[in-house]
């Protein structure tokens, strides 16, 4: 908490005013307690981390330090005044911004105008110049190293990490006090870029508040951590003092018990269950690959390597322009993800992007469950008010989804319930054999645990579970095998003991035994670096 | 940082992953013409080389006008329509406003350019009212917009029958001959009202507003999370439409010269067809209101040809679906192998 210095000087303000702390704020929405009690002090230049599991409350702090919503109860001081937004441009007033998890850039316009919105003229002036707005985009992007995004282009067509940046970048121009990052890596595989950013907040003396459920990461920006459990602030610690169990335990209430992989062997003595040779488009370069009967089969790599072309070609949403898919053996061209549901032994995949191509989000969490058997779940075709629920309660408790959730519209759930509710959509669908597409992005140490035990429980099970994940603990805690791309190609195949993390690293940026068809050269120090911290 | 300083991510290559990325993809040209009113432009471009072969007096300045005074009531009921469907809503109410402004101008015809004027002001009133209604109703309340309009529009039907319960009545002359007529025998009067809605429209683009617009229209929660005043520029939305629709009551007014309290029903679902084909998306967010402007154009220029080529008015509506419907598959054929690069 020494980490102060070189802060401008801003005389005017006392230090020990510069700080945001809420107390005793609280929040309802009709029966439902969203934040019964958050107690939270944020200090200039400290990133601070708040910590709970998905549920906790955190979103809706996020959401009443934003001007988003108004808590119910509860007092904010900011800088020694109090502070009430009632809008997100009146906290944006007082210097206060928020990089949301859910991203608040409008798909359908440029880089440049979702910066500067809500207003884009200059002062006094009626209309856009549009060379201007570019300009002042073009600006923005220099000061927070992101050169490389033409400020002209339409943000709904750049990719998921890039539209992150730029969120965070939008957040950090509009944060003169108070900067907060609500799970700002879920889609970045590097955290290079942004600990700089963060960095050089800090040193303007802009107070962070850092959310995030990789622990790794925590550790290594931030100097202290709040944690939230069922709504209430359960304390502050300095992170130099508390170890990751003491964390878990004030998270969830109890401590986890950190399961390992076992050490299993595939049998694959019989035909692979999914196959696949020489796959190419969609940012494939000629990926091969099998996967076999109760074989957890993971892939590893940096932003950007194919990974989503790969899952997508599988999956159906996308057609290959080269290679062979092989099901149980037989090659096959299916086009769409039914077909591939009902090729062979079928094909599940859990999407990415939860929002927009897995939930629906006015349907109830039962009904986004049972959607895949639908038809089998009424009487004569007619469905009754509780069939829904009585057939996804065996595929909610694989997951460990709590049955009281399954009548609540999946909308209003938290994060992490979707992503359970989703994973029991995606067993239920009878597949065995299921492509998870980062299953845990975003989601709390409870729902990964669960998750986690899901697939295990189906892989024991006989099922081939073809999985990519951002986080590389999480690889080297599941997989059986790993394939690691690279360039749109399978760079590197690591097995059993050998997947660990720093081979892994290694793999991912290009280095290894097999060189990579002519572009080596692209790593730089920085990525290296970049994974190793975020792998530890 | 290790960032890699690319011109922008477009044009490079492939071959560095970590640089390609960055930079959307390549746009392929015929995405573009998708984008703007290109694509409407030539189809009426075509159909007016069409109609002029088929009818050599059809480049006149009297058979412009003509062509223009038909035009513009449905043009301008479309541009309104455009702004409340790139916010992602539908306004029924097009439909009363019309017939209720049309009515109001045939029982209580103003004589005179002061008169005219005035008949314009009560119509943007009239319009403007309505729309505030339904803005309110819509932004506020958070009623969706199909049944708020619906219900305006029923109430406006309503007060209109009340006004005039049958087919009747005239329109002031100096509204009937002026806003139909040509300035110095060659510029129709009508065209020129279409046109600086047109050019109004130009000008709102490049606003706060218009930015606000397209913004709501495409993602809400973003925008509000932008710090955009989603609930004031919706409002706003409906009342510039509905004095559009105002207007399009005045030149139907205009050209019929007389009053129909069910004037503006024929025009509500044609407002839709005209936004559709000039490639609005009717989930919001994407389009402009000059490619309505001419899908309006290009559905009243069908109807000409059409009789011209001595086709049965009965087959219009036919036609009209038809063409229609080619116009929207195949402006998403382009858009699909433009994206495809």
């Amino acid at each position: 908490m020494t980490d102060a210095t070189g802060r401008p000087d801003t005389g005017e303000r006392q230090p020990s005013f510069r700080e945001m702390r809420a107390s005793g704020v609280s929040k309802s929405y009709g029966a439902t307690v969203a934040l019964e009690h958050a107690d939270i002090a944020l200090r200039a230049g400290e990133v601070h981390a708040l910590l709970g599991e998905n549920g906790a409350g955190k979103s809706t702090l996020v959401r009443i330090f934003t001007g988003a919503v108004i808590p119910d109860r509860g007092a904010m001081q900011l800088h020694g005044e109090t502070y009430a937004p009632r809008s997100i441009l009146e906290a944006r007033q007082r210097e206060v911004a928020t990089a949301f998890q859910e991203l608040s850039l409008v798909p359908n316009l440029t880089v440049a105008q979702n910066f500067l919105l809500p207003s884009l003229a200059r002062p006094g002036r009626p209309l856009i110049s549009a060379r201007q707005v570019i300009a002042r985009g073009a600006e923005i992007l220099e000061r927070h190293g992101l050169r490389r995004i033409d400020p002209a282009a339409r943000v709904g067509d750049l990719p998921l990490a890039e539209r992150q940046r730029i969120e965070i970048a939008r957040a950090i121009e509009n944060a003169g006090r108070v900067l907060i990052l609500d799970e700002p890596t879920a889609s970045l595989a590097e955290t290079d870029w942004l600990f700089e950013q963060i960095g050089k907040a800090r040193a303007r003396g802009v107070a962070i508040l850092y959310i995030s459920h990789r622990l790794a990461e925590v550790r290594e920006i931030c100097t202290a951590a709040t944690v939230l459990r069922n709504g209430r602030s359960i304390g502050t610690v300095g992170l130099g003092d508390a170890s990751d169990g003491d964390i878990f335990e004030m998270m969830v209430g109890h401590r986890v018990e950190h399961t390992r992989r076992p050490a299993r062997v595939a049998g694959m003595a019989s035909a692979p269950r999914l196959a696949a040779a020489d796959l190419a488009g969609h940012g494939l370069r000629g990926v091969s690959f099998q996967l076999g009967e109760g074989e957890i089969l993971g892939v590893a790599a940096l932003e950007g390597q194919g990974q989503r072309g790969l899952f997508r070609v599988l999956a159906g949403l996308e057609t290959p322009t080269g290679g062979v898919i092989r099901v149980d053996g037989k090659a096959t061209a299916y086009r769409t993800p039914r077909a591939a549901l009902r090729c062979g032994s079928g094909i599940s995949y859990l999407p990415e992007e939860r929002k927009t191509e897995g939930i629906l989000a006015g349907l109830s969490a039962a009904t986004n469950v049972v959607l895949p058997f639908l038809p089998r779940v009424g009487r004569a075709g007619l469905i009754g008010r509780r069939d829904e629920e009585k057939a996804a309660l065996p595929a909610a408790q694989n997951v460990a989804l709590s049955p009281r959730y399954l009548g609540f519209a999946i909308g209003d759930l938290s994060g992490g319930n979707q992503q359970k509710a989703l994973m029991a959509r995606t067993l239920a669908t009878g597949a065995r054999t299921l492509l998870l597409f980062d299953p845990t992005r975003g989601v709390d140490v409870g729902t990964k645990e669960s998750i986690y035990a899901a697939i295990r429980a189906f892989a024991e099970g006989g099922g081939s579970v073809l999985f990519y994940s951002s986080e590389l603990p999480e690889i080297v805690q599941l997989a059986d095998r790993c394939l690691v791309l690279y360039g749109g190609q399978v760079f590197g195949e690591l097995e059993g003991a050998d997947i660990a993390e720093q081979k892994l690293v290694a793999a991912m940026i290009g280095h290894g035994t097999r060189p990579p068809a002519g572009h080596a050269s692209v790593s730089s120090a920085g990525p290296v670096h970049a994974v190793a911290e975020s792998a530890r | 940082m290790s960032d890699i300083a690319t011109t922008s991510g477009g044009a490079a290559p492939s071959a560095a992953p970590s640089a390609a990325r960055s930079g959307p993809a390549p746009r392929h040209r015929l995405w573009r013409l998708t984008q703007g009113a290109g694509l409407i432009l030539g189809l009426y471009v075509l159909l007016y080389a069409l109609y002029a072969y088929q009818q050599p007096r059809a480049l006149d300045a009297y058979a412009i006008a003509a062509l223009m005074n038909n035009t513009a009531p449905l043009a301008l009921a479309a541009a309104g329509q455009t702004l409340v469907v790139l916010s992602r809503g539908f306004d029924l109410s097009i439909a009363g406003v019309i017939s209720l402004c049309n009515v109001v101008l045939a029982v209580y015809p103003l004589e005179g350019p002061g008169g005219a004027l005035l008949s314009m002001l009560l119509c943007l009133a009239i319009g403007g009212a309505v729309g505030a209604v339904n803005g309110w109703l819509v932004a506020y309340l958070r009623l969706q917009s199909i049944a708020a309009t619906l219900a305006t529009m029923i109430i406006c039907q309503g007060i209109a029958l009340v006004i005039l319960n049958a087919p009747g009545g005239y329109v002031s002359e100096w509204i009937a001959d002026e806003l139909t007529g040509r300035l110095w025998g060659a510029v129709p009067v009508s065209g020129l009202a279409v046109a600086a809605v047109v050019g109004l429209w130009l000008l709102v683009r490049r606003t706060d507003y218009g930015v606000a617009l397209y913004a709501i229209g495409a993602d809400e929660p973003a925008a509000a999370l932008s710090g955009v005043n989603v609930r004031r520029t919706r409002f706003i939305t409906f009342v510039g439409a509905g004095m559009l629709y105002g207007l399009a009551g005045l030149m139907l007014s205009a050209q019929t010269a007389t009053g129909n309290p069910n004037s503006g029903t024929p025009l509500l679902l044609l407002s839709f067809a005209a936004v559709a084909l000039g490639g609005t998306s009717l989930s919001g967010g994407r389009g402009g209101l000059f490619a309505s402007v001419v899908g309006a154009a290009t559905l009243t220029l069908l109807q000409k040809v059409l009789f011209s080529s001595g086709v049965s008015s009965f087959y219009t509506g036919l036609f009209q679906g038809v063409v229609l419907i080619v116009a929207v598959v195949f402006s998403g054929l382009l858009t699909r192998i433009g994206e495809r690069k």
